[in-house]
């Protein structure tokens, strides 16, 4: 990975800006690291699922006599057994439902099926035995009957259709934003030189988190405490939904998060499987229960994303300056999405991203279908950069415009800063035509022409792709708002500080420290990061959105400089000087200009816990501070624009990424290597999106990618280095971070997709639909030939 | 993903192992690397009540040479045949075939027996045993016998193996002359089972060609041998016109990767450029 450093970097500090080694690589890459399978308990039994193999029917029958009566299995509930006995299941991240006094309009949510089953995968009981063999034993001796109905496949289907994925409802829509009539933009529309239409699609993918969902629950109904080990990217939320679900008091219930492998979004909310292990754990009561989701089951049923449609009309200039647009959403979100919402609200409102659009009129649906439920994946909003930069390239197409230069006439540039979008969003500080250029001056665009015109001449298929975006990081709404930083040094002058981030792969437990250590001036070795434990960690939404450095971050500076605060108060106090005027460097505080005058935190310490009358007079024994922090605006917005090129071998229509280049903004980078390691990570599931990874069902509703034969992600050979440019402006506010954990799979896509349409457009070949895989860009290369 | 309960057998001789499995019948299966067979277990795709494992079996893993043939035993590694300088000098078209196989971890377990045994018809080893006209030996309670490659590939994950037979070493002609041989597949990503491939032969003599093999996988429910195409190509057609041939009227089937279609066209493209290499190389 080439890193190149652009004009406006800030400068580092002691640890924030460093590319410090990852504090948990030792662990994690030596194979000990402590995910839920690896957690072991007395008396632990194993739970398994039997599932449907049916997209939609109805349950004639459950026989579970035979499945009861093999040694070692200790119970077999169904849905008959849990549901009745939830008391509600709800997320605290998207509020309550309708009837709760909420608005989130949640599918019709039972841990198990009921009368009916949804899709294929859907649990219809959960048995629970001495170990996972016997309970996948017992599992294939449960007879379920089902009385099949044909399912319904597809969102056009759904719209269709007079079938319901879920019986009683009034449609298979799920949510609806619907189109606004704008007489002005009607005229506008009318009377523009020119109006383009297209229809982008992508196909479904699913997050494959290398932990797959796991959960052990359990509840001691003689104490009545219920604990959890799980697999979440959130403590507090799986702690709420579980209290919510049996009824236990929610400060009798714990939740542990040790390592968790991977979430991308899936593990932000509790989902029906999970759940109903926590109802199978508080009926059984008596020992703990454990559910690792293996490979098959974590590919068949655990939450997917990404098939969305997006209908987008473009106004123009002769010169490719942009009138304004509308856009509408189409999003297949099967039977279960565990974000009920749609995302049509936010696509909407960031669709205008980099450009400056004087209109966007968003619209859109959800529709649900006999499938795997939707999850929020990485950048869940993305079809809008999908969408809008393979239109931008589209357009630069028709007007005969090169799609650089059609960018340009439309990008926001710093003179146009703060910049507020028509969908009201305010840019204060981002750089998005200074990341394009960076981009290109890295690429040698001049270079790769020539070297694509020779190519052509040979019968080669070059071409090269660019997409801008910006990051809509570290949303701040509801229970997202704030973090808290719980920090305490301990007597020996070593940190803790405790927080409700859930890292599964952020390097939350390097980064937190970086900035502790470096606003309260000790070393970095000294401080540790605490959570994914509910009773130790604060409530708090844990890590998704892009928002740990943002708000986790604020917070544990705020905690730092208060902590650092009263460290310097005592020092000074003790040292007869004035707090103003004392420094802090490797923990130890001195008097400015007089080195001699100093006491270092080992010795400040114990003062504050032990020996009140050394404090100055009326200060509060201890070193303990909170902190809890909301970031500035609902948003904090990163930016980056990504260009790739390729080769499409014409006879096979395979294609090889030959250059990848990333230039990014994220305000002031934590750490530069894990800036890389984020980039690099969405950068590859976004080449996943477009060239290998398609979640494809039958017309009955058979998921057809059951393996990782069937379902391919990138791999290391496959994924070319990735060449990062930095350009460091600012956040507004207290640490100048930026969010941008989902903008390398928000880009890449439609970066690669331009990239093969450059190289296909002089056939005629315009391409709208993902994937573009060999078969499909041969497909394309066949058709042109006629 | 636990397969159902088995009872293992670890038996030390031929004579041992298949008296088992004539013993246990349907119920049984033989065990080798099971890069294959413990997958189907592990998803349930196939339950057995007994294994029979046969990396313990005696006298199983040679590589040694007899009569104009290479004689690689049954539980011969993938990846000590791809690193034999034997198998690289005397059966260069294997050595080529061999890397293509998975990563270098499953080549470590899987065997050249089970990949055979196996006739997976997307996989690479059996495709080489029929272009090279090897001979498979069976071993069965009553002795052994030997069974043409082209007679042994039946179906799909089928093969002329009885009850009670294992694959006991398969025999693979040495050429000789100036030959040149390829091996070219499309894989989506590194390691992937092939979409569709092929693995050639040629020997040549001046601009000649005076034998040509040339065997597709991926295209059918087993490898097939493209005879026309080869006879083609010694009666002096292009390259291009005899993959053509070699892929005219093949059916293959739709998968989640591609359609029938896609891989009859680019099968056609990969024996081209198979021909290409081979014939390169003989003539270098
Ligand atoms: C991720 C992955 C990728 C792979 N990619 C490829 C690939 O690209 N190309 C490819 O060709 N293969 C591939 N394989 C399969 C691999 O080559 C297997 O090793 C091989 O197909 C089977 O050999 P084995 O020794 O592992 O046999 P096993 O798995 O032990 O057995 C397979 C079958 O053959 C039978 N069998 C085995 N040995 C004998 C014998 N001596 N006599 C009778 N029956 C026998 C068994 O009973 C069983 O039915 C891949 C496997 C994996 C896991």
């Amino acid at each position: 990975m080439a890193a190149t450093t652009g004009p406006n970097t800030v400068s580092a500090g002691r640890y924030v800006g460093q590319a410090v080694k990852r504090l948990e690589d030792p662990r994690l890459l030596s194979g000990h690291g402590r995910y839920v399978d690896d957690v072991q308990l007395p008396g632990m039994l194993h739970v398994a699922f039997v599932r449907s193999s049916v997209a939609r029917g109805t349950i004639v029958s459950i026989d579970t006599a035979a499945a009861l009566a093999l040694p070692g299995v200790h119970a077999v509930y169904t849905g008959a057994d849990l549901n009745p006995r939830v008391g509600m299941f709800w997320h605290t991240m998207m509020g309550p439902p309708p009837e709760l006094g909420g608005q989130t309009p949640y599918a019709p949510l039972t841990p198990l099926a009921g009368d009916d089953v949804r899709f294929v995968g859907d649990p219809i009981a959960v048995v629970i035995a001495d170990n996972r063999y016997i309970a996948e034993d017992a599992a294939d001796l449960v007879e379920v009957e089902i009385d099949a109905q044909q399912a319904i496949v597809g969102w056009e289907t759904a719209l269709d259709t007079d079938q319901r994925v879920h019986p009683g409802m009034a449609s298979n829509v799920g949510q609806e934003m619907p189109a606004t009539e704008v007489p002005e933009v009607e005229a506008l529309f009318a009377g523009a030189p020119h109006v383009f239409t297209r229809r982008f699609a992508q196909c479904r993918a699913t997050n494959v988190p290398m932990e797959p969902r796991g959960i052990i629950v359990h509840f001691d109904q003689y104490a009545g405490d219920m604990q959890i080990w799980a697999a979440t990217q959130s403590a507090s939320e799986w702690k709420a939904t579980a209290s919510r679900l049996t009824g236990v008091a929610e400060h009798r219930v714990k939740v542990v998060a040790n390592d968790v492998g991977g979430g991308f979004g899936q593990k932000m909310m509790m989902t029906r499987d999970e759940a109903a292990v926590v109802m199978a754990a508080h009926l059984f009561g008596e020992a703990p229960i454990k559910w690792t989701e293996d490979r098959r089951e974590s590919l068949m049923t655990a939450n997917q994303g990404r098939e969305e449609i997006c209908d987008v009309t473009f106004a123009v200039t002769d010169d490719g300056v942009l009138l304004g647009a509308k856009v509408v959403f189409w999003e297949d979100i099967g039977a279960y999405p565990s974000a009920a919402s749609s995302i049509a609200g936010m696509a909407g409102a960031v669709f205008p991203g980099p450009y400056k659009f004087p209109v966007v009129l968003p619209s859109g649906s959800t529709l649900y279908t006999n499938t795997v439920g939707k999850a929020a994946y990485r950048g869940p909003w993305m079809i809008e950069t999908v969408a809008r930069e393979q239109m931008m390239d589209h357009i630069a197409y028709e007007l005969g415009i090169d799609p650089i230069e059609i960018r340009r006439r439309n990008v926001i540039h710093a003179d146009d800063l703060p910049y507020t979008t028509c969908t009201t969003m305010v840019y204060e500080s981002v750089t998005p035509s200074e990341t394009m250029e960076q981009a290109l001056e890295m690429l040698d665009v001049a270079a790769f022409r020539a070297m694509q015109a020779e190519a052509r001449e040979q019968g080669r298929l070059l071409g090269m792709g660019v997409s801008i975006y910006i990051e809509p990081s570290a949303v701040a709404f509801g229970i997202l708002s704030s973090d808290q930083a719980i920090m305490r040094m301990d007597n020996s002058g070593k940190v803790i500080v405790a927080m409700s981030t859930g890292n599964h792969g952020q390097s939350l437990e390097t980064t937190i420290p970086q900035i502790v250590a470096e606003h309260l001036g000790c070393n970095i070795e000294d401080v540790l990061l605490v959570q994914g434990n509910t009773e130790s960690s604060p409530t708090g939404p844990g890590t998704g959105g892009s928002r740990s450095a943002v708000v986790a971050g604020g917070a544990a500076m705020t905690a730092a400089l208060k902590l650092k605060d009263k460290i310097v108060q005592i020092a000074a106090h003790m040292l007869e000087a004035s707090p103003d005027d004392m420094e802090v460097n490797e923990s130890v505080v001195s008097v400015k200009g007089t080195p001699a005058k100093a006491l270092p935190f080992a010795m400040i310490a114990p003062i504050a816990y032990q020996m009140p009358e050394m404090l100055p007079q009326g200060m509060e024994m201890g070193l303990e501070v909170t902190a809890r922090f909301q970031p500035a605006g609902q948003y904090t917005w990163s930016n980056a624009t990504h260009v790739c090129t390729v080769e499409i071998d014409p006879e096979t229509g395979m294609t090889k990424i030959l250059r990848y280049i990333v230039s990014e903004d994220c305000g002031r980078m934590v750490n530069p290597m894990v800036v890389e390691g984020q980039i690099a990570g969405g950068v590859v599931q976004g080449i996943g999106g477009v060239l290998f990874e398609n979640m494809i069902y039958d017309d009955d509703g058979n998921p057809l990618c059951t393996t990782f034969l069937d379902y391919l992600i990138p791999t290391a050979p496959e994924v070319p280095d990735i060449e990062v440019g930095h350009i460091e402006t600012l956040a507004p506010g207290l640490t100048g971070f930026k969010g941008m954990g989902e903008g390398g799979a928000i880009a890449a896509p439609p970066c690669v997709a331009n990239a093969i349409h450059d190289a296909l457009r002089h056939l005629g070949i315009h391409p709208t639909t993902f994937p573009l895989g060999p078969s499909q860009v041969l497909q394309l290369l066949n058709d042109a030939k006629g | 993903m636990k397969p159902s309960p088995f009872t293992y057998h670890a038996p030390e001789s031929i004579a041992e192992a298949t008296a088992l499995l004539a013993e246990l019948g349907d119920d049984a299966k033989a065990l080798a690397g099971g890069q294959s067979l413990v997958p189907m277990l592990s998803l349930r795709l196939a339950a057995f009540e007994h294994l029979v494992d046969l990396n313990r079996v005696a006298g199983l893993n040679a590589i040694e040479r007899v009569n104009g043939h290479l004689r690689l035993g049954a539980t011969v590694r993938q990846a000590t045949a791809e690193h034999s300088a034997e198998v690289k000098s005397s059966v260069p078209l294997l050595a080529r075939a061999l890397p293509h196989i998975g990563h270098f971890q499953i080549r470590n377990r899987g065997t050249v027996g089970g990949s055979i045994a196996h006739a997976d018809p997307a996989s690479e080893l059996p495709a080489v045993a029929l272009a090279l006209d090897a001979v498979i030996e069976a071993a069965g309670p009553g002795g052994t016998r030997r069974i043409a490659a082209s007679d042994f590939f039946v179906s799909t994950w089928e093969t002329a193996l009885n009850d009670g037979e294992i694959l006991s070493a398969v025999e693979f002609p040495v050429w000789s002359g100036r030959c040149g041989f390829a091996v070219e597949e499309l894989t989506r990503r590194h390691g992937d089972f092939a979409i569709v491939g092929t693995a050639v032969g040629v020997q040549v003599d001046g601009d000649a060609v005076t034998k040509a093999t040339i065997a597709l996988f991926g295209v059918g429910a087993t490898p097939l041998r493209a005879s026309e195409a080869e006879a083609a190509l010694m009666a002096g057609a292009d390259v291009a016109e005899v993959a053509r041939a070699a892929t005219a009227g093949l059916t293959p089937s739709d998968d989640v990767h591609a359609s029938g279609a896609y891989r009859t066209q680019v099968a056609a493209v990969m024996v081209r450029r198979a021909l290409t290499k081979a014939i390169q190389e003989a003539r270098a």
